[in-house]
């Protein structure tokens, strides 16, 4: 019974950022972030870079992809946008994991930059093009810049979690 | 050069291909699924669009519950921040009632006046709407969209485009109707454009959203002069919206001068309640 306490407790704190992930795509949780008119962030962004990066199986590409249709519908996008701006994210991020041997804050912060561009450029031209709904650009840039500026902060606490995590298993 | 070439194909076609531990899904499997449905939804396929309607009704009411315990702590900051506030908004609510007073009497006066006067046009005196009360359920502010959803759809006759008001005055418009919920556009939205009447003047304007708290009047005649008290209503020049719903106040001290901007009787960030018209009145109901 102890051992499947400790299972349940363990594959609860691995599920953590996934659920966190759905919870950002289904709740008003940005609305509540967007201050002085210029901040707001992408967590997803964040979530899904660091995540697929450090230890893809904590987050599933297929909930990576619900994630995105979710959001899609909530924010009232055409249905596929935020998927495969999400799922470019997670790209580059695996391309990174594929590519580099050990990597560091400084290397996955300004590879970030190109999952950020990427990923809000899919948005953008997928928008522009295919639907109705016009775009602030100003908000569009102060949300990339801000998800850039965010994410050491953000890596340093998955980081602690992750060790944490770690820990617990090898316990 | 031709190593380097090499060595970032086997890493992408890894990264794309490769499923590696508890992955379900290829990457390019799951990119060409939402290519597909993306296809899918810009085709409006009718049962696509039912489809979609069932998937937002049950997104909405999931999203409502999940976003319960921020909406409850907002609420929380709010109501503390009212009650340290209290005093001072008591002085400022005494000084408005002498003013509403006064007012009341004027209306008083206008109101006999007017009714008067359409006695002797014999114009219709149907002022009233047929309206269907709803309760935010959602409030999202976003990059793409400054919108709300309110828990009432097609199931009480709401349509696309019908008005929307908040204490009597114009929030938005109806632009996502479903069964049992509906997404409202807010006016401060940059897609937000509504013909307007300036009162007392009677210029014409556009109305229309800038992304930011007060919305800006656009197109206005040349030697438009921004003087005090100037109210906007609809004037229903499109056709859908009814004419004579009261909008907001020009704002006439504001530093940016290129933009006359109007400062909202009902703040779209603030509303809870809203009443979608759905008709106007007969003359019989309006009285």
């Amino acid at each position: 019974m102890a051992i499947n306490v400790k299972g349940f407790k363990d594959s609860l704190l691995r599920s953590l950022p996934l659920i966190i992930l759905i919870y950002v795509s289904i709740s008003e949780f940005q609305t509540q972030f967007y201050y002085w008119k210029i901040f707001s962030f992408n967590l997803q962004f964040i979530i899904i870079y660091y995540w697929v990066l450090r230890d893809p199986s904590i987050l599933g590409y297929g909930f990576i992809f619900l994630c995105g249709l979710v959001n899609d519908v909530v924010l009232s996008l055409n249905l596929g946008i935020s998927p495969l701006s999400y799922l470019f994210v997670s790209l580059v991020a695996a391309y990174i994991r594929a590519a580099t041997v050990r990597s560091t804050l400084i290397s996955d912060w300004f590879t970030f930059v190109i999952a950020i561009m990427g990923g809000n450029f899919i948005t953008f031209i997928l928008i522009k093009n295919f639907s109705d709904v016009g775009v602030n650009y100003t908000d569009f840039f102060y949300n990339s810049l801000f998800t850039f500026i965010l994410y050491p902060a953000f890596w340093s606490i998955f980081e602690l979690y992750k060790r944490g995590i770690s820990l617990r298993v090898y316990d | 050069m031709a190593t380097s070439r090499d060595d970032f194909g086997i890493a992408i076609r890894s990264a794309l291909l490769q499923r590696g531990a508890k992955q379900k899904f290829s990457l390019f499997a799951l990119i060409l699924a939402s290519i597909l449905i993306f296809t899918l939804d810009n085709l409006e396929l009718k049962p696509v669009k039912v489809l979609r309607g069932v998937i937002n009704d049950g997104v909405y009411r999931l999203s409502a519950i999940s976003s319960s315990p921020i909406s409850f702590a907002s609420a929380s900051k709010n109501f503390l921040s009212t009650h340290l506030n209290i005093y001072k908004e008591n002085e400022e609510l005494k000084k408005k009632i002498e003013v509403l007073e006064k007012d009341r009497f004027d209306t008083l006066y206008l109101q006999t006046e007017n009714n008067k006067l359409q006695e002797v046009l014999e114009l219709d005196k149907t002022t009233a709407y047929s309206t269907v009360g709803a309760k935010i359920m959602l409030d999202k502010n976003s990059p793409y969209l400054n919108s709300v959803i309110i828990n009432k759809g097609s199931n009480v006759g709401i349509k696309l485009g019908m008005p929307v008001l908040s204490k009597g005055n114009l929030v938005g418009r109806t632009v996502e109707v479903n069964y049992i919920s509906s997404r409202i556009l807010l006016l401060n939205d940059l897609n937000s454009k509504i013909p307007a009447v300036i009162s007392p003047s009677g210029e014409q304007a556009i109305l229309s959203g800038i992304g930011q708290k007060n919305p800006t009047l656009e197109y206005l005649p040349d030697g438009f002069q921004n003087i005090d008290d100037l109210t906007v209503y609809t004037s229903g020049k499109d056709g859908v919206l009814f004419p004579g719903i009261s909008i907001g106040k020009v704002i006439n001290n504001e530093v940016d001068e290129s933009r006359v901007k109007v400062k909202l009787f009902s703040d779209p960030n603030q509303i809870l309640y809203v009443n979608v018209i759905l008709d106007k009145s007969n003359d019989e109901e309006a009285k």
